[in-house]
């Protein structure tokens, strides 16, 4: 390994990609991790603690080296930069109890049971008499360290004691003194109160403020702590505990240590041991306690959720081949348009040109995605609804730039419905075949397009409304067709249509002189047909299967001729193509 | 001979995504040797419970690839209505087409050749974001998901979270 590269002090650039930037690093090949995190370090100017890089789906670890994982000149290794954690936490706690209370099992309530006596000899006046000294007495904490004059450290011994010993948790929590203490709510109550991290963890958390102003609430839970087998019962159940914890994302951080380690176990134990406990609302269906505050309830902003959960998003979420853009389509779509009214936007959304230029490149997709139930509905909506349709025009960008063409269209789609109704018409729109050809002078025009930019206003067609993708227009086109074949009830005619109206309406709109928008309209759905008739085979095979052909490469069949073979023969079925060479082979 | 076509088209991709890594997930084999098994590191997506998670899951390809679709397993706990508790990710484009076993679904939605690597990682992130909930492989998280999406489920998702980083 080392022979062949040798690579003493070579230096190699390595991308580094975050969600949002990138940036070449150039690092000697030889560096460990810890020496790139520097690098990358000053490059971002982020801690090197916060930084996390991950190559070949594994998060590399500081000592290890760039040579040996194998990251090499060129290559580009994914950066997350961690938020901060710890940051809001008291000085001790970031060290101590995060690792322990995930670590060992009876980690929270260990802690927990450090935490409240530990709280006891700070600056509160209920606390007064409890001094150092007053609490070395007893025989559970002396061995807990409490000689130790920095308070801080002594929390954390005997944090770390107790984790160490169970049992001595047990006995402390049987010394009379401390369950004399722990029977005073009010007593209890200042200890917490009186903690520092706790205040600021109240003042961002109103539900603590209130479990604390709770006196009957309070009391339960010291009638827990003074039972030591109810304790360990608590000690099982820290996962939970923690997974409670969360219900409050402001304070988590904050809250992870106190909260965890008083509240969340004693209330676990209690909604396990006594099913209607009657705080056990608290921990869990929130809904119960109106007095639990609601803000934190609000879920995190999120834009691929749907919203409302509805089902037919569900359905189509997972469905299609290129997955990125059908999860906003599946989203998108029944929300905005079954409803009828904001729409607008919504082909401006990224998601929603991410799918169109899918669609372009992938008419699989497009099939898939014309099959789902949303798609129906939508454009049955739309039939039945031409302002909607007209928004829509509206807002495809690619109208939107171009009032006379959207005029036209609009003109244009009355006509165009009508057409589609025609059953002949319909018939010769759902063979996939045609669907391919119009797409072939979708391509076709395109090419026109961007060849000879001069001809086509000598068509009659104002040069920006030549589509830049083939499947932009399908939105518009799509309502005509599908209310036409809806209200014939041929649902399997609904597949391939849309395309073929898109590339329809395009058509004319690009070619229809606005003299008569409706027989030059006519005239050129009619031509279509005749070009649609009279065959794609016209088309040479390479041009007809571009998709598909991309596709083969895509997967690794390079052999172009083979390739272009198998599709003719299958007549574009990929699937099938693939059986072919893979047979031939 | 079809063996050999499948590892090459593996080899490909893996070559593809080393050079020019995909937004969202990391891809490498679990053992270099072994081109049908590979290993990958799913990045939480952002604005969902999962942000700042690390996802480890394995795929598990057959000699048949692409013919017939991979196996996908999270290695790292994950709680979602669509991956079962012992990891295995249940989405339609991850079952063979033919028989249609869970009783609804297109063969369009299911397994095609064309799917990728990047393709599969890009819809598992996908149903992260945004679950299928009419085919719960999960019951029980498909059931906090429906009832209390900002309590329980988001509790435990956020559990797995901070376990995934804790075992960086």
């Amino acid at each position: 390994m080392a022979e062949s590269e040798d690579s003493g002090s070579e230096l190699i650039k390595i991308v580094v990609k975050t969600p949002k930037s990138k940036e070449t690093v150039e690092i000697e090949a030889t560096s460990t991790i810890t020496e790139f995190k520097e690098a990358i370090s000053q490059k971002f100017g982020q801690p090197v603690e916060q930084l996390c890089l991950i190559f070949a789906g594994k998060i590399l670890k500081d000592h290890e080296t760039l040579e040996k994982i194998g990251i090499k000149d060129g290559l580009t290794v994914h950066l997350v930069i961690r938020q901060k954690v710890g940051s809001q936490q008291g000085p001790s706690a970031s060290g101590s109890s995060a690792p322990a209370a995930s670590s060992t099992p009876s980690a929270p309530a260990a802690a927990a049971a450090g935490t409240a006596p530990a709280a006891a000899p700070q600056p509160a006046p209920a606390a007064a008499p409890f001094g150092v000294g007053g609490m070395g007495g007893l025989s559970g904490l002396q061995n807990l360290g409490m000689g130790s004059a920095n308070f801080m450290e002594m929390q954390q011994r005997m944090q770390q004691e107790l984790l160490r010993n169970p049992d001595m948790l047990t006995q402390m929590m049987e010394n009379p003194f401390v369950q004399s203490m722990m029977s005073n709510p009010d007593l209890l109550r200042n200890l917490i109160v009186s903690n520092p991290q706790m205040q600021q963890l109240m003042e961002r958390n109103p539900e603590i403020t209130h479990m604390l102003n709770n006196p009957e609430l309070m009391r339960q839970t010291m009638e827990l702590a003074r039972n030591p087998a109810m304790l360990q019962e608590m000690m099982r159940s820290q996962d939970r505990a923690l997974s409670n914890l969360e219900s409050i994302p402001g304070g988590y951080n904050a809250l992870r240590r106190m909260y965890t380690d008083i509240q969340e176990p004693m209330m676990n134990a209690a909604q396990e041991q006594f099913g209607n406990n009657p705080w056990a609302s608290l921990v869990g269906g929130g809904t119960s306690n109106p007095q639990q505050g609601q803000e934190n309830r609000e879920p995190l902003p999120n834009p691929w959720a749907p919203q409302g959960s509805s089902t037919t998003a569900a359905t189509t979420s997972t469905t299609t081949a290129s997955t990125t853009a059908s999860s906003p389509a599946g989203q998108g779509l029944p929300g905005g348009l079954p409803g009828g009214i904001p729409t607008s936007g919504m082909f401006n959304s990224p998601g929603m040109q991410s799918l169109m230029q899918q669609m372009v490149d992938n008419p699989q997709l497009m099939q898939n995605m014309l099959q789902a139930p949303y798609m129906q509905s939508m454009m049955q909506s739309m039939g039945q609804n031409p302002d909607m349709a007209s928004q829509i025009i509206g807002n495809n960008p690619l109208f939107q730039g171009n009032p006379q063409l959207q005029e036209q269209m609009r003109q244009q789609l009355p006509t165009f419905m009508q057409q589609m109704q025609n059953p002949e018409v319909q018939a010769a729109v759902t063979n996939p075949r045609v669907l391919q050809a119009i797409m072939q002078i979708q391509q076709g025009m395109q090419q026109l397009q961007a060849e000879a930019p001069v001809l086509l206003p000598g068509l009659g067609v104002p040069s920006p409304s030549v589509p830049p993708a083939g499947g932009m227009p399908a939105s518009p086109a799509a309502p005509a067709s599908s209310a036409a074949s809806s209200s014939t009830d041929s649902t399997t005619s609904t597949t391939p249509t849309p395309t073929t109206a898109s590339a329809s309406t395009t058509s004319p709109s690009t070619a229809a002189p606005p003299t008569g928008p409706t027989e030059a309209q006519q005239q050129l759905l009619q031509q279509m047909l005749q070009t649609l008739a009279g065959g794609n085979a016209m088309q040479p095979p390479e041009v007809r299967f571009r998709s598909q052909l991309e596709q083969l490469e895509t997967m690794g069949f390079v052999n172009r001729a083979a390739n272009i073979q198998a599709l003719t023969a299958t007549n574009g079925d990929v699937n099938a193509a693939i059986d072919r060479l893979l047979q031939a082979q | 001979m079809s063996e050999a076509q499948a590892a090459l088209l593996l080899r490909k991709q893996l070559g593809d995504l080393s050079k020019s890594p995909v937004e969202g997930f990391s891809a490498g084999l679990i053992d270099d040797c072994d081109v049908f098994k590979w290993e990958v590191l799913i990045i939480g997506p952002a604005d969902t419970f999962f942000e700042g998670g690390f996802f480890k899951a394995h795929l598990y390809f057959p000699k048949e690839y692409p013919q017939k679709p991979p196996k996908m397993k999270f290695i790292s706990d994950i709680w979602h209505p669509n991956v079962e508790k012992n990891g295995e990710v249940c989405i339609s484009i991850l079952h063979e087409p033919g028989e249609d076993k869970y009783g609804y679904e297109d063969a369009s939605e299911r397994w095609l050749p064309i799917h990728t690597v990047e393709s599969i990682i890009m819809s598992v992130i996908s149903m992260l974001a945004d679950p299928n909930d009419e085919s719960p492989a999960n019951v029980d998280a498909a059931k906090d998901w429906r009832e209390d999406y900002n309590g329980e489920f988001k509790k435990k998702v956020r559990r797995c979270v901070r376990k995934s980083q804790e075992s960086v």
